[in-house]
This record gives C-alpha cells, structure tokens and sequence, in this order.
C-alpha cells in the first residue's frame, strides 16, 4: 500500500515528469522567457537518482526546434528526453492507415514529413495560432463533413496558455468548434491522454505511482497524470489563476511537515472534486524550485 | 364514432412564422413560386412574421434583397436575433464588444462600445481570427457576460457550407468554462417575442424552416408546430434529428403553404 502522506511519497518517487510550458519558461517573444530558479531545479533533478523526462502539448514546433530554444535559455534537455503530441500523432496515423488534412502551426509540419497525406481521410488539428483563420477552420470543417466516417484528431486539449503578452486560446478551444459544428466528438492525443502518459512511463520503465508530473495545468498534467496512477505537483506559475473555478480546501499541515517558503501552502484534493478523479495522494501546490527542496528534505 | 384529427387540442391557426434564409431565398435567388405562395397565404386570414437568425444584415438590408427578389413584406414584419440582442443590452445597460459584420452595425447605433464590459456574437467571418478571439476570450475569463446571437453550425453559402457563429460560441464557452446567453432561435424567448405584437399563443402558430434544430425543433419546443422544408442548408435525414420529429417535412416553402391552407385553417 503506497504511501499517501509526503514524507512517505517522496521516498517511494523513482521519475519525476517536468511539463514544459509554464513549468520551465513562458513563451512570447523570441525564444521567451526561463522561469525563475527553473534552470536550477532541472540540474538538481538530473544530479539526483531520479529518472527525469519532459512532457509538453507544445506544438507549434517542431521538437528539435523547441529543445534548442530551451538550450539556448540555459536549460540542460534533450530531445531524447522529451514527449511531445505531434510524433505521437503520426505513429498513431500510420498505424491505422489514415491520411490527414492538417490544420498546425508551419513550424510543426516537419513531425508529419513521413506521412502520406493525400486524398485526406481525417482532420488533425494542433495549436496553429494565427492559422486559425475562418478560411482555414472552414477548410477543415468540409473536409470533415465531406467525410463518410468524420474523424478529428487534436493534438492536446488545452483550453488557454500564458505568453508574456497576455493569455491566449488553446487548441482544445478550435477542438471544440470542430465537435460542435460537425456534431463529432475529437481523439486527443497528447496530454491528458492516459496512452500519452503511459508511452513516457513505458520508457522510463517505472510503474505510475513511481512517478511524478509538475505541471502549471491541473485538468491537463495533474489531472491526467493522477487518472493514471502517477502523483501530481501543480505550479503557480504559467497559466495557474489563483481566481479560477477550482477552489480546492486547505488542510492543517501536519506538525512534522516543513514549511516551504512564503507564498506556499498544501491542499488535499477530496475525491467529491469533479476536476481530479479519485485522487489518491495528496496535491503540493509550490514553485518548482521549493517543492524540490522538501522532496530532497525528505529523502 | 369518433375521428381524432391530429390538430386535436389546437386552437385555429391564427399566426405564421417564416424563416427567411434557406426557406424563402438562398442568397440571391428566389426558392422558385416562393413569391406567390406567400401571396395566396397573405389572402387567407393569417398573421405572417418573418423571423430569422441571420446576423450579417440589418433589418434595412434584408428588406431591399427581399423586394429585390420580388416579395412582398414590409421592415415592422421582419424580426431578427439582432433585434432580440440589442433589446437585451439594453435592458442590461451593457458595453459590448461587437463581433457581428460592418453591415449589421446599423441595429446597433446609440448603443456604447467603449470600455466594453459584454462580448456579442454574431455571424462575423472577418472577426473570427485568431486575435479577436483571443480578445473575446480574455473579457469573458474576466468576467464579461458571452452573449450569443445564435449558435448556429453552418449555414448554405453559393459555395458550400460554411461555419456559423456556433462553434466560435462553443470555443469560448470551453475556453472560460462559462455559458453563452443565447439570444436567437431556438431559444424559446426568441418566438415568444415573435409572436408578442401578434395576440396569438403558441398553439396557434406555425414556423415553416430549412434548420431542423434551429427553426422546427425551437418552435416546437416553444408550443408551435414546426414544418421542416428541403432547401437552404436541409441535409437528407435532418427530420431524424429532433424529437419530436417536424409536425411535416416537405420539399420546399410553397408545398408547406398549400399544407397550410388545405389543412390547417
């Protein structure tokens, strides 16, 4: 029987799962911004015995070209090292024999190189930004109801994302104008579905309770890590609002329990929550850079 | 013995209800014998509204393409999900942001944009990129009520089908996990505002439409009988769509009006 208090779970932690966006940096301009102390944390975590691997919806580009931006930044990652949607997506393609019109960022249409995309039989869309134009929406919609078997795929779900000039909307928003207008509901393939999570378990070799996802995102990383087994570790930077529809309780900290730093407090998630389904560990909202410090105080 | 009519429990039909846009004309051509079927149903002893969700055109506009096309209505017989929206932000005092095309602005003038603190939405193809929506989107997670003049999916372009405000609506209710005020069909609000200026109830009314969902479902949701008719935006098998099915479907709006007149009056 796992442990479900803290100093308990961090003993038991063999992997820790790092989302990327909001987690380690925020986009904008340029290559964007690091995070405050993020940099630092990722030494830490690979000079640790944890096994340590990225997971990120981030598809505007193309991996290759979003690890050397995060090189650049000073982040020590490889790609390698790091689970994105868009090569999911295409193995999952080829696999069923599908031939897809896509609606993606340009940065992200070297992922799809390998697959043949003629004669398209489905829709894959991804976070295409600007390219959400209504021409290109109405494209995809044709293509869809044109379709004897209409079928949607989204890369990620994700409703909104922080860049540093301001909130902006995700793909899971253009995922649901193309469920309500077709009348079809989307498969998602990234965060947070379970087989995405799994893939990145399968390769770190450990089993979901081994491992741990930090992340900025509660329905997409914690949410669908917890769904999985894993624990999760939302962060306060990135997208969180600390004014959103989830009011999660505070509980009384146990007395043996150290204090983080200012700002930092702990929450149990009840299993009445409709956000996280049976959550069977406890929630540790903080930096990323405190919460390291209290798994390492325990270990 | 006894006959039961299927009109058992309804009043004389006293009021009808037409869709402009699919049912009476598509774009810029006339559903052929349109124009005298509503002439023959103008002689009968009905009152006739035109009510529609189109959201691109003031009520001016729908007027000179309708007598362009040879019909014969008037603009105080025409009511639209416009007209609906505007008398709703006034009754709120609000400020919004209009996402509805230049040519519909003209049912707006006197009303405040500036500072907006409300987000509208209409059928705006200019408006639907990518930084409008995120503009939208960042009022609405602040707190801006969404009104929606419609959540229409698509509608019938020369073209082809082309998306309507509806998916728009539905993206950013996900995005700010907050509901939409409809204001259009097939809110029931919007035929009983149809019908208020014509002393009739509900059960004394027919809507002739080409949106199963939109025209028929709503108005028999509201307690009118709905007739869906095979124009505009119809696709084979909309009539299984709605439950309960369309009191008739028939292949266009003149067959509907000889329906009417034959056995409903």
């Amino acid at each position: 029987m796992a442990d479900t208090d803290w100093p308990g779970c961090a003993r038991s932690l063999k992997g820790v799962i790092l989302d990327m966006c909001g987690v380690l940096y925020d986009s904008g301009e340029g290559d964007g911004v690091a995070i405050p102390g993020s940099i630092e944390a990722v030494k830490r975590l690979k000079a640790s015995d944890l096994q340590l691997r990225f997971c990120t919806n981030e598809t505007q580009a193309a991996r290759e070209t979003f690890v050397a931006k995060l090189q650049r930044l000073g982040f020590d990652i490889l790609v390698s090292e790091v689970f994105s949607p868009a090569p999911a997506a295409a193995a999952v393609l080829k696999e069923r024999g599908l031939r897809p019109h896509l609606l993606v960022y340009d940065g992200l249409l070297p992922e799809f190189d390998s697959v043949d995309q003629s004669n398209p039989n489905c829709v894959v869309i991804g976070d295409a930004a600007e390219k959400f134009t209504y021409q290109n929406l109405n494209e995809a919609f044709r293509v869809l109801t044109d379709l004897e078997k209409p079928l949607l795929f989204s890369l990620g779900q994700g409703r909104y994302y922080k860049e540093t000039d301001g909130l902006k909307l995700d793909v899971g928003a253009y995922m649901k104008a193309l469920e309500y207008a077709c009348d079809l509901k989307a498969e998602v393939v990234g965060k947070p579905s379970p087989t995405f999570f799994q893939s990145v378990l399968n390769d770190m070799g450990l089993q979901p309770h081994e491992a741990l996802m930090i992340g900025d995102d509660l329905v997409n990383d914690v949410g669908g890590a917890q769904r999985c087994g894993m624990r999760g570790v939302q962060v306060r930077t990135g997208k969180y609002r600390s004014v959103g529809s989830f009011n999660l309780p505070k509980i009384n900290m146990s007395p043996y329990w150290p204090p983080l730093g200012h700002g930092c407090s702990y929450w149990l998630v009840k299993p009445s929550m409709s956000v996280c389904e049976q959550p069977k560990f406890p929630l540790l909202r903080c930096h990323l850079v405190l919460w390291l410090n209290l798994c390492f105080y325990n270990r | 013995m006894m006959e039961v009519s299927n009109m058992a429990g309804r009043r004389a039909l006293k009021a009808v209800l037409i869709d402009l846009s699919g049912t009476l004309h598509v774009e810029e051509t006339a559903v052929p014998g349109a124009q005298d079927a509503l002439n023959r149903l103008r002689e009968a002893s009905v009152a006739v509204k035109f009510v529609t969700n189109t959201t691109k055109e003031s009520k001016k506009h729908l007027l000179e393409r309708l007598h362009r096309l040879n019909f014969d209505l008037q603009e105080e017989e025409i009511f639209t999900s416009l007209s609906a929206a505007r008398t709703l932000l006034e009754q709120k005092r609000h400020r919004p942001l209009l996402l509805v095309e230049d040519s519909a602005l003209q049912d707006f003038t006197g009303i405040e944009t500036s500072e907006p603190n409300a987000v509208v939405i209409g059928l705006a193809p200019e408006q639907f990129n990518y930084q409008t929506l995120n503009k939208a989107f960042r009022l609405v997670l602040d707190g801006a009520p969404l009104i929606a003049i419609h959540k229409a999916r698509y509608y019938k372009r020369r073209d082809g089908l082309a998306l309507g405000p509806g998916p728009f609506v539905a993206a950013l209710e996900y995005a700010t996990d907050r509901n939409a005020i409809v204001v259009g069909k097939p809110e029931k609000s919007f035929f009983a505002e149809a019908l208020s200026n014509l002393g009739c109830n509900p059960n004394e009314a027919v809507m002739i439409g080409d949106d199963a969902r939109d025209d028929v479902g709503g108005a028999q949701n509201a307690g009118m009988l709905g007739i869906l008719v095979r124009t505009g935006k119809y696709r084979e098998g909309d009539e299984r769509k709605i439950h309960p099915s369309p009191h008739l479907t028939c292949e266009s709006f003149p067959e509907a009006v000889e329906h009417i007149l034959k056995n409903m009056l």
